[in-house]
C-alpha cells in the first residue's frame, strides 16, 4: 500500500533522512521504532506531504505522491496524527472532527461516522462543545485520533500516540491501536515504548540516526536486537 | 605571503571601495553636471543602504524607521550648520534657543547623527523585546511619529514647507569618501563578534539564547548604530540637496532604499553596494522617460508614478524568482585575473607543508 | 466635553477602528503576514467611489457596494499575483512583497488617476444629523455602528456556522494541521484575503464619509491605526483586534479633548508614546492569546 524507497531528507543543513525503505501493505500494523532523533517523526512527515525529500520515491496504492501538498496527500486518504496532538485548541471537540471530516467523500457518512467515535471514545461525546484547549492530555490524545479516523483513512499514522501519557492511559491507547488494527485500518505507527509496540505489531523498523537499523517480525526484532539498548541508544545489535 | 593573500580578508571591502571610487573618478573626469549630481546624491543613498544593511542583513529584521532617521540627522545637522540670520529667515517661527547654535558643517553631520542615534536608542528599546511582526510594525509606527512630529513641528522644521539656503558643503568627493569609509564600517561590524552574535540569533534564536547571546541587547546597538548611519546620510544630504521638505523622509524614499537593498541582496555588503548602483540609475532612466512623456502632455492629469510602479513590480519579481538579490548573500572577493595566482601561492604552500 | 455626542463618536470610531483591525488581523492569525497593502484596499474603496459618484449616475448604495467588492477583488488579486508565490519562501520575503505591492497600488493611482485628491459626492444621509436626548448626533456616526455591528455579526455566523470559518479559525492556530487535514491551503488564504477585503471596503466607506476626498496615499493613516490596533490588542486573536480597535479610539479621542490646543496636531506621536509604554509591560499586547491547558491524567 504504502512503499518509500531511499529517502533522503533535509531539515535545513541537517540531514535527518538517509535512505530510508520502509514498505507498509494493506491491514497492517507497522512500527517506526528508535529514540529521539532517529528520523521516525521526519519519515512520516515526508510521506504527509509537508517536508519534501530531496531523494527517493514514495508510492501510495500504485501512485507516486512525492512533491504533492499535503491537502492533496490527506485527499488519497493519508490521516496523520502528528507528534503532540496538534489539536486545534480554540476549536471545540465537535469542530475538531468536524474538519477532521473535511476530506470525507460521503457526506452521509458524517454523522455514523460520529456515532463510532462515540463508542470508541465515550469522553469525546461528554465534552462535545468544549474547547479543545480545556481538554486534558489523554482526552486530547483521544480527540485527535478520533479526528483522524473521521475521514475514513485508507492509511493511519501515528506519530508518538503515548507520549506524556499516564500509565492507565497508555494502556487505552495502545487497547485502541489494536481494536482498530483488527478493524481492519492500516496503521503506520510511530513509538518510543518498544515493549507495548512489538506486543501488537505485524513488523517493525529500526531507525537510527535517521537510516534502518533493523526490521522484522516482533519475534524476529525481540530474538536479535537489545530492546534496551534501543532505549538507552546503544551500539550494541546483538544479544550475548 | 603575498599582498593579496595578506589583505584576503578585507577583500570585499577594498573590492568595493575600489570600485566605487574608480566610479567617482570617472564622474569627476567626464564633468557633466546631472552625472556628477547623480553620483553625488548615489553616495548619499549608499550612505543609507548601508546602514539599513547593517541592521536588517544581520538582526534579520526588517525596520522601516530608518529614513525616519535619516530626516532627524538632516534637520538636526542643518539647524546647527546654518548661520542664525539664515535660519531666520528659513523658519521664520524657530525657537530663539535654536538661533545661535553654529558649528562647522562636520561637526553638524556629527551631531545631526549622534541626536538620531539618542532617539533611536531612547525609541527602540521596548521594541527589541517584540516578537518579530509586532517590531516590524512598530518600526514602521516609528516612521510615520517621526514623520507627524517633523510636519508639524514649526519652530523647528518650519513644519510642511521646505527648509531653504542651506550650503552646499557636500561635494561628489565628499559623499564618496564618507560612502567608502562606511563600506568599510558596516563590514566590519558584520564580521566584528556583535556582528557573529546577531546573526546567530537570527538564525536561531533559541540557541543563541541557550549560549548567552542577549539577543534583545544586541538588536539594540546594531539598530542604535544604523540610526547613527542614517543620520550622517541625512546631514549630507540636506548639505546637497541644499532645501528640503518633511516630505522627503516618508514613505517614497523608505520605498526606494528597501528597494536598493532588497534587489542587490539583504545579506552582503556588495549587495547594498550594487543594489544602489543598479537602481540609483535605472531609476534615473525611468525618470527620464517619466519626464519625456510628462512633457508630450499625452496624459491630463500629467504621468507621475511611473518609476515608482516599475521598481515595485521589478522589486516584487525579484522577491518571487530570485530572493537573496542579485549578489545572492555572497560578498564581492578580489577580481578575478588576482585568484589564480592566489592559488598557485596555496599550492605552493600545501607543498611545502 | 464628554457628553452624548463625544461617546457616539467614540463608538462609531471604535467599531471601525475595530474593523479595520480585524481586516488585519484575519490575514496575520493565519499566514503570519502583516499585510502592509491593506491601506492601499481603502483607497481603492475611495477611488471607486469617486469614479462611480463623478461619472455614473449610480445611487449610493450600489456605489458603496461596488467599493467594497472593489477593494475585495483587489485584495484577492493581490493574493494570487504577489504573495501567493512568495509564501513559501520567507515571512521577511512575505513583508516586503507586501510593502511593494502597497507602493505599486499608491504609485498605480497616481499614474493612472491623479496626484491630486479628488472628492467623492456623498449621499445626503451622511451630512445630516439626529437630535436625540437634546444633542445632535451626526448620522454617520450612527451608520457607521450599524454597519459595523451587522458586519461583525455576520462574520461571527461564518467563523462558527460554516466549515469555511471552522478551517478559517483552525487554521489561525495551526495553519499545517489543516492542510494535513485535506483543507486546501490556496481556499483558506483565498478566502481570509476576501475577508479582509470586505473589512476594508466598508471601512472605506466611513474613513471617506469623513472627508469626501480621495488621494493615493489615502491609505497611510488607516494602515496606522490598524497596525497600532493589532499590537494593543494582541496580535494572535480577533477579539484582540476588536478591543484594540476601540482601545485606539478611546485613547485618541480622550486625547483629542484634554490635549492643549497646540499639541492636538502631535496627537498621534502621543498615542504611539502610549503604546510604546503598553508594551513595555506586555509586548504581547493586552489581550492573552488562549493558549492550551492540559490537565495532567
Amino acid at each position: 500500500m504504502l512503499e518509500l524507497k531511499n529517502i533522503h531528507a533535509r531539515y535545513g543543513a541537517i540531514t535527518a533522512l538517509r535512505g530510508i525503505s520502509i514498505e507498509v501493505a494493506e491491514g497492517e500494523l507497522v512500527a517506526l521504532l528508535g529514540v529521539n532523533g532517529a528520523g521516525k517523526s521526519t519519515t512520516l512527515a515526508t510521506v504527509a506531504g509537508v517536508l519534501r525529500p530531496w531523494q527517493g520515491s514514495i508510492h501510495f496504492l500504485g501512485q507516486s505522491i512525492l512533491g504533492k501538498a499535503p491537502e492533496q496527500i490527506a485527499g488519497l486518504g493519508i490521516s496523520l496524527v502528528p507528534e503532540g496532538r496538534d489539536i486545534f485548541p480554540s476549536l471545540t471537540v465537535e469542530e475538531n472532527l468536524r474538519l477532521g471530516a473535511y476530506k470525507l467523500k460521503d457526506k452521509t457518512q458524517y454523522q455514523h461516522n460520529l456515532e463510532e467515535i462515540y463508542t470508541l471514545f465515550p469522553v469525546l461525546r461528554d465534552r462535545l462543545q468544549q474547547p479543545g484547549g480545556t481538554l486534558s492530555g489523554g482526552e486530547q490524545q483521544q480527540l485527535a485520533i478520533a479526528r483522524a479516523l473521521m475521514s475514513n483513512p485508507r492509511l493511519l499514522m501515528l506519530d508518538e500516540p503515548s507520549l506524556g501519557l499516564a500509565p492507565a492511559l497508555v494502556d487505552q491507547i495502545f487497547e485502541l491501536i489494536d481494536r482498530l488494527h483488527q478493524r481492519g485500518v492500516t496503521i503506520l505507527l510511530v513509538e518510543q515504548n518498544v515493549d507495548r509496540t512489538l506486543d501488537i505489531v505485524n513488523r517493525a523498523y529500526v531507525l537510527r540516526t535517521g537510516a534502518i537499523e533493523d526490521h522484522g517480525t516482533p519475534e524476529q526484532l525481540r530474538a536479535h536486537v537489545d530492546i534496551e539498548g534501543i532505549y538507552m541508544g546503544d551500539r550494541r545489535r546483538t544479544k550475548g | 605571503m603575498s599582498l593579496a593573500t595578506r589583505l584576503k580578508p578585507y577583500a570585499t571591502p577594498i573590492t568595493l571601495a575600489l570600485g566605487l571610487l574608480v566610479l567617482a573618478g570617472l564622474t569627476d573626469l567626464i564633468q557633466i553636471t546631472l552625472l556628477i549630481r547623480i553620483v553625488t546624491v548615489m553616495f548619499t543613498s549608499l550612505i543609507l543602504v548601508l546602514g539599513l544593511q547593517l541592521y536588517m542583513g544581520n538582526s534579520g529584521i526588517l525596520s522601516f524607521a530608518h529614513i525616519g532617521f535619516m530626516g532627524i540627522g538632516a534637520y538636526t545637522s542643518v539647524l546647527f550648520s546654518m548661520t542664525p540670520a539664515a535660519k531666520e529667515l528659513s523658519i521664520p517661527d524657530i525657537y530663539p534657543i535654536l538661533l545661535p547654535l553654529h558649528l562647522p558643517f562636520w561637526p553638524s553631520v556629527l551631531v545631526g547623527a549622534l541626536v538620531a542615534a539618542f532617539i533611536a536608542a531612547f525609541i527602540s528599546y521596548p521594541l527589541m523585546r517584540l516578537s518579530d511582526a509586532a517590531a516590524v510594525i512598530t518600526t514602521f509606527a516609528v516612521l510615520v511619529i517621526i514623520h507627524v512630529v517633523l510636519v508639524h513641528w514649526g519652530p523647528v522644521t518650519n513644519g510642511p514647507r521646505t527648509v531653504f539656503g542651506i550650503d552646499n558643503y557636500t561635494q561628489l568627493w565628499t559623499s564618496t569618501i564618507v560612502a567608502v569609509i562606511i563600506v568599510f564600517a558596516v563590514y566590519f561590524f558584520k564580521e566584528s563578534r556583535i556582528g557573529l552574535r546577531l546573526r546567530a540569533t537570527r538564525d536561531d534564536a533559541y540557541a543563541a539564547a541557550s549560549i548567552g547571546i542577549n539577543m534583545v541587547v544586541m538588536r539594540w546597538l546594531a539598530f542604535i548604530i544604523s540610526a547613527f548611519i542614517a543620520g550622517v546620510g541625512g546631514g549630507l544630504w540636506a548639505h546637497f540637496i541644499t532645501s528640503f521638505s518633511p516630505y522627503a523622509f516618508y514613505l517614497t524614499e523608505t520605498f526606494v532604499v528597501l528597494a536598493m537593498l532588497v534587489i542587490g541582496g539583504p545579506y552582503s555588503v556588495s549587495g547594498a553596494v550594487v543594489g544602489t548602483v543598479v537602481v540609483t540609475f535605472a531609476r534615473e532612466l525611468l525618470r527620464a522617460i517619466e519626464n519625456y512623456i510628462n512633457i508630450l502632455q499625452v496624459f491630463p492629469e500629467g504621468f507621475f508614478g511611473f518609476t515608482e510602479v516599475v521598481l515595485a513590480i521589478v522589486l516584487i519579481l525579484i522577491l518571487i524568482y530570485r530572493p537573496s538579490g542579485i549578489m545572492g548573500s555572497r560578498e564581492v572577493g578580489w577580481p578575478q585575473w588576482r585568484r589564480r595566482k592566489d592559488d598557485g601561492e596555496a599550492n605552493n604552500k600545501l607543498q611545502e607543508a | 466635553m464628554i457628553n452624548l455626542e463625544f461617546i457616539i463618536n467614540t463608538i462609531s470610531l471604535g467599531s471601525l477602528y475595530a474593523m479595520l483591525a480585524l481586516g488585519l488581523v484575519i490575514i496575520y492569525g493565519i499566514l503570519r503576514l502583516v499585510n502592509f497593502a491593506y491601506g492601499e484596499l481603502i483607497m481603492i474603496g475611495g477611488y471607486t467611489m469617486y469614479l462611480l459618484t463623478g461619472f455614473t449616475p449610480l445611487p449610493w448604495l450600489i456605489v458603496a457596494v461596488l467599493a467594497v467588492a472593489a477593494a475585495m477583488f483587489t485584495s484577492l488579486f493581490t493574493e494570487l499575483v504577489a504573495f501567493r508565490p512568495v509564501r513559501e519562501k520567507s515571512l521577511t520575503a512575505m513583508l516586503i512583497t507586501s510593502f511593494a505591492v502597497s507602493t505599486l497600488l499608491q504609485n498605480a493611482a497616481l499614474l493612472l488617476i491623479s496626484p491630486r485628491a479628488k472628492g467623492v459626492t456623498l449621499p445626503q444621509i451622511f451630512q445630516t444629523s439626529v437630535t436625540i436626548a437634546g444633542t445632535d448626533i451626526p448620522w454617520r456616526n450612527i451608520l457607521t455602528i450599524i454597519t459595523c455591528a451587522a458586519t461583525l455579526i455576520l462574520l461571527l455566523l461564518l467563523l462558527r456556522h460554516t466549515v469555511l470559518g471552522i478551517a478559517l479559525r483552525a487554521a489561525a492556530d495551526n495553519f499545517t494541521m489543516t492542510r494535513i487535514l485535506g483543507v486546501p491551503a490556496n481556499t483558506v488564504i483565498s478566502a481570509a484575503f476576501a475577508i479582509s477585503g470586505i473589512m476594508a471596503g466598508i471601512v472605506s466607506i466611513f474613513w471617506i464619509g469623513r472627508s469626501a476626498t480621495v488621494t493615493p496615499t489615502l491609505g497611510a493613516p488607516p494602515l496606522l491605526v490598524a497596525f497600532v490596533a493589532t499590537v494593543i490588542g494582541g496580535m494572535r486573536s480577533l477579539t484582540g483586534a476588536v478591543v484594540g480597535g476601540f482601545v485606539y479610539a478611546i485613547l485618541i479621542s480622550l486625547l483629542g479633548l484634554f490635549l492643549p490646543p497646540e499639541l492636538i496636531e502631535f496627537r498621534e506621536a502621543f498615542m504611539f508614546a502610549i503604546v510604546i509604554i503598553i508594551l513595555l509591560f506586555r509586548p504581547e499586547g493586552l489581550i492573552r492569546s488562549k493558549t492550551s491547558v492540559e490537565r495532567v491524567g
